[in-house]
């Protein structure tokens, strides 16, 4: 592990009075766009080679291997498209919004080496609807990136000429699901697609397509750069590089930070984000509430794409770490965790659609003091017949909703089971106030 | 063959087919709510998930285990594979599938329609739980009226999705579409553009629970108490397959019968709200020169009489039938067998059906195939028609033609068997105008029953059997639904009786007598065995 400063931050201070907007002219005198014109005197295969070496994992959520996906395109389907997955809707997420709100050439830099990598004619930046400062940014940046050439030019060597643009949702949290995000690329509800076909064989307008995280490419300019064994001496032989970290919640300090993969969550919290506010340390969601929460004895819980087996949890998921000090009530967070995908599940699937519904009431009923003691199990069962079998269900929601739930019960059962009483003991409680 | 081996039974399937149409196919029922054969699949209701093994592709004696749950209607069959439906946990799955599209189920069955044939209703006992454990309040969502033919009770909707793919798939009209996310969802049309396009009908069918209504048939019979029988539609060339649903000498509705090489699935709302006739201003009267007719009998005998009056008086040429494309082929053939046995010259006449403009073609917007053909040409057996004129061949003409041959008084008599719908009266009575010895059969009063010497009440397809023969050529059976109305005969019967044959007309011996006179292409024409139905129900003791 060598973590010697910022690479996705390098153009972003600590001090927010130190940091600004970098315009073209800005990021070129910072050294940017080097690693593109480096990229174009290579051969695609190489760069692809390069990815597939510096053990980039995905940073939307599932971790998957970026060179990897990159390989699964057909060889001779044309055109081909990227979709940048700018959706960050994922509670406790806004590291995507730091990085574009500072530094947006840096995506658009690692687009354009993905683009010249696949052979991309065409790359969407999918963008959430709520990110309108952003969307405005990302035009500007394009406009200017449009105007210099790093867009609307061939591929050399080629026919094909790359082209970007944003692309902005209507806010709705599955259109992150990558497939959910094609259809509403294509102008339609945004349902998530049955595979297969998989996106990289028939993606958005049934071409072949890749989908990245904003953060995954803004990683390319720098393995470009440094080379891949570089990238690889950060993190740990799982998990290489380093990694936007969000942490919110109880902290003195809440903001992105940079650091690399398998830091102790404990030293985020204290070296980083300032420490854990208005008390001690109870739990921690470790990315995003899909993925379920840390207990309490799982401070110092290494985050990077082995947490899921080692800490009981989904995963790594987006690194958006939401602390929870001792004063926090882990039933109303639940049930808030519960409500966010009650309101956002999509409603294809049976169980997804209704579960998490039935699962809101339940909490509902639980906070408002009227928590049954059969209501722990019923809980229980719900989130797993939702989706922890796997294959219930079409996307991954329900089981992000079945892992929030699981893990505060399994982690925090006296929560919850000291809010149950039976009918009849209620019943003398309401007697009693009457 | 490739085989696969469904909860230990084997079967076999032919070509590319997913695992739940394998098992449907073969007559296996695994439950499923979203897929329907004529839709994409987009397997979303989750109840069909199944466990599988399939033969490891190197070693083929070796099985591999799907370590998860799959969906049955969405996974390809596979020579070799062996699927478990009943499995704990696909079991499981199904149990729990079940228990959350009841959650918010209003259980309204006793006064839903669908009760009966619903499959929430039947899954249920087959693969749900006795009692619920839903503590919460059930959401709340409207009845809407969506179209001139359809009603949707929101709350019983389980959201399969079938009726909006069936109006982007098919009709091509894409007026449903799913508003409103997760569990606050709802099927619903957009303001100002209701469910109305010709093939609207179909979505009641295919919805699978009682939230797509039929306002027609809306709370006027329990399905348990429909009989349904295999027909032909009797409205147009197409030949569409369809059950006739009755009870109690009394039609219900229509439904289609799947046929894959005409209707599919589907039938137009013009065939399924067409049946109306049959109950509706009928002629059942026997109408002699003006008086009322008791004797069946003594009617029959006077249009013999008149014909061979006619013949006698201004010799052979002098009479003419006219036929009705509504008619069977075999009632055609015996129509025309009688005049000619009376008047070797007489002339056939074809009513000509009714066009309306030209066919109307439906076709899936993006994969540009056809879903269904609304024909043009509104009556079942026009081929028919034309093959006995053709048999018979000498005198015919137009029935444009008559008018002037009746005009010029060279006519004795004329027999006429009418539409049983408006449409051509009046041209039938255009060509017949003066005609004193006109002989109508009809299953409706017109002007032309009015002031016919003789009138015979007749009965209407669906009192009777016989063959029709589609635009296309194809001969197609169907069996008597209800019995004919009192007092009304068919065609058939007539004539059978007045060419001296024995016993009742049943339309086999028709068919029969055809293929011993030069038309061997009826013979062997029959309706074809009901398709089985799958039983889903198997109650176990209690
Ligand atoms: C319900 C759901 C929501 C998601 N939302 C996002 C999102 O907002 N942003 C994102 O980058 N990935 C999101 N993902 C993950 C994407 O599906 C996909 O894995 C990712 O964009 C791939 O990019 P990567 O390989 O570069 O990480 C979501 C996944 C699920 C199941
Ligand atoms: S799991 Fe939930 S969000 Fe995902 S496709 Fe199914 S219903 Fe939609
Ligand atoms: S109305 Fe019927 S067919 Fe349409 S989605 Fe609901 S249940 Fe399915
Ligand atoms: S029938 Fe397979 S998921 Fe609905």
């Amino acid at each position: 592990m060598a973590y010697a400063g910022p690479v996705l931050l390098k153009r972003i201070p600590d001090d927010p009075a130190q940091r600004k907007l970098y315009r073209y002219a800005d990021y070129i005198a910072t050294g940017g766009y080097a690693s593109l014109k480096k990229v174009l005197a290579m051969l695609p295969e190489d760069v692809i080679k390069l990815v597939v070496d510096s053990g980039l994992r995905g940073r939307g959520g599932a971790g998957f291997p970026c060179g990897t996906k990159w390989t699964f395109l057909p060889k001779d389907l044309f055109p081909r498209y990227l979709a940048v997955n700018f959706d960050e809707s994922e509670p406790g997420t806004f590291k995507d919004r730091y990085l574009i709100d500072h530094d947006p050439h840096i995506l658009l830099e690692g687009i354009a080496i993905a683009a010249f990598a696949n052979k991309i004619s065409t790359s969407y930046i999918y963008i959430r609807g709520e990110y309108h400062h952003e969307a405005k940014l990302l035009e500007a940046a394009l406009a200017e990136a449009y105007e210099h050439g790093i867009f609307g030019q061939k591929h050399p060597g080629t026919d094909i000429v790359s082209h970007c643009y944003v692309h902005r949702g209507a806010g709705a949290y599955i259109c992150g699901e990558e497939t959910g995000l094609l259809e509403s690329l294509e102008g339609k509800r945004g349902w998530p697609r049955i595979k297969p076909p998989f996106p990289a064989v028939a993606g958005a307008f049934a071409k072949p397509t890749i989908i990245n995280n904003v953060e995954t490419l803004a990683c390319l300019p720098a393995i470009v750069e440094h080379g891949a064994a570089w990238f690889k001496t950060m993190g740990t032989p799982s998990s290489s590089g380093p990694k936007l970290f969000g942490v919110s919640g109880h902290v003195n300090k809440p903001g992105v930070f940079e650091e690399e993969l398998g830091i102790k969550m404990s030293t985020l919290i204290e070296k980083y984000a300032g420490g854990v506010k208005g008390g001690k340390y109870r739990a921690a969601i470790p990315g995003g509430v899909s993925m379920g929460v840390l207990g309490t004895d799982q401070y110092n819980a290494e985050l990077d794409f082995d947490i899921g087996r080692k800490y009981n949890v989904l995963g790594l998921g987006t690194a958006g770490v939401i602390v929870m000090n001792d004063k926090t009530d882990l039933v109303v967070m639940l049930r808030n965790i519960v409500r966010f995908f009650a309101h956002e599940s999509c409603g294809q699937c049976t169980p997804c659609r209704e579960g998490t519904a039935w699962m809101h009431k339940i909490l509902n009923r639980i906070v408002d003091g009227f928590g049954q003691p059969q209501d722990f199990d019923m809980l229980a069962e719900l989130c797993l017949t939702m989706g922890a079998m796997p294959g219930t269900t079409i996307c991954g929601l329900a089981d992000g909703a079945n892992w929030a739930v699981k893990t505060f019960l399994q982690k925090f059962p006296e929560d919850f089971k000291s809010r149950l009483k039976s009918r009849q003991v209620q019943g003398v409680a309401g007697a009693g106030v009457a | 063959m490739p085989t696969m081996e469904v909860d230990g039974k084997k079967i076999t399937f032919e070509g590319k087919k997913m695992i739940l149409q394998a098992c449907l196919d073969a007559g296996v029922e695994l439950p499923h709510y979203c897929y329907h054969s004529g839709l994409s699949v987009v397997a979303s209701c989750r109840i069909c998930l199944v466990e599988a093994e399939h033969p490891n592709p190197k070693d083929p004696t070796q099985m591999i285990k799907i370590p998860k749950l799959i969906p049955s209607c969405q996974t390809p069959a596979m020579d070799g594979m062996k699927v478990y439906s009943k499995s704990p946990k696909a079991a499981a799955n199904q149990k729990a599938v079940m228990e959350f599209l009841l959650i918010n189920h209003p259980l309204d069955c006793p006064v839903c329609d669908q009760a009966g044939e619903c499959s929430l209703q039947d899954y249920s006992y087959k693969y749900g739980r006795a009692e619920s454990r839903f503590e919460e309040d059930k959401a709340k969502k409207p009845k809407k009226d969506i179209g001139p033919h359809v009603l949707l009770y929101s709350d019983r909707c389980i959201m399969c999705t079938r009726c909006v793919r069936f109006t982007h798939e098919i009709s091509g009209t894409g007026e449903l579409a799913v508003f409103g996310r997760g569990h606050k969802e709802e099927i619903n049309v957009f303001q100002g553009r209701p469910l109305d396009n010709p093939l609207s009908g179909n979505v009641v069918d295919i919805c699978p629970v009682g939230a797509l209504l039929d306002k027609d048939m809306l709370f006027t019979q329990r399905v348990w108490f429909l009989k349904s029988t295999p027909s032909i539609s009797p409205f147009s060339s197409g030949g569409e397959n369809i059950f006739i649903e009755h009870n109690q000498g009394r039609i219900y509705r229509i439904k289609p019968r799947f046929n894959a090489e005409i209707n599919k699935w589907w039938i137009s709302d013009e065939i399924r709200y067409g049946w109306k006739f049959v109950h509706e201003n009928r002629l059942s009267k026997l109408v002699v020169g003006g008086r009322e007719e008791i004797a069946w009998e003594t009617a029959e005998a006077h249009l013999d009489g008149m014909m061979r009056k006619a013949v006698a008086e201004k010799g052979p040429g002098s009479t003419a039938l006219v036929l009705s494309a509504f008619d069977t082929t075999e009632e055609m053939y015996l129509a025309a067998k009688w005049i000619r046995s009376i008047d070797r010259q007489a002339w056939l006449v074809l009513n000509p059906p009714r066009v309306e403009g030209t066919d109307q073609t439906f076709k899936n917007p993006v994969t540009g195939a056809v879903t269904y053909v609304i024909r043009a040409e509104k009556a079942p057996n026009r081929r028919g028609a034309e093959k006995i004129i053709s048999h018979f061949s000498g005198n015919t003409c137009e029935l444009s033609d008559l008018a002037a041959k009746v005009a010029g008084g060279a006519f004795g008599a004329a027999a006429v068997v009418l539409d049983p719908v408006p449409g051509t009266d009046r041209a039938v009575e255009t060509a017949l105008t003066g005609l004193e010895n006109l002989a109508v059969l009809s299953s409706r009063p017109t002007a032309t029953t009015g002031r016919a010497a003789l009138t015979l009440p007749v009965c209407t397809w669906a009192e009777k059997s016989g063959v029709f023969e589609n635009y296309a050529g194809r001969i197609q059976a169907f069996d008597r639904a209800i019995e004919p109305l009192e007092n009304t005969r068919c065609s058939g019967a007539i004539f059978w009786s007045l060419l001296g044959e024995s016993g009742t007309y049943r339309s086999q011996d028709g068919r029969i007598m055809m293929g011993r006179e030069g038309l061997p292409d009826y013979a062997g024409v029959t309706v074809p065995k009901r398709e089985k139905k799958i039983q889903l129900m198997e109650f176990s003791p209690l």
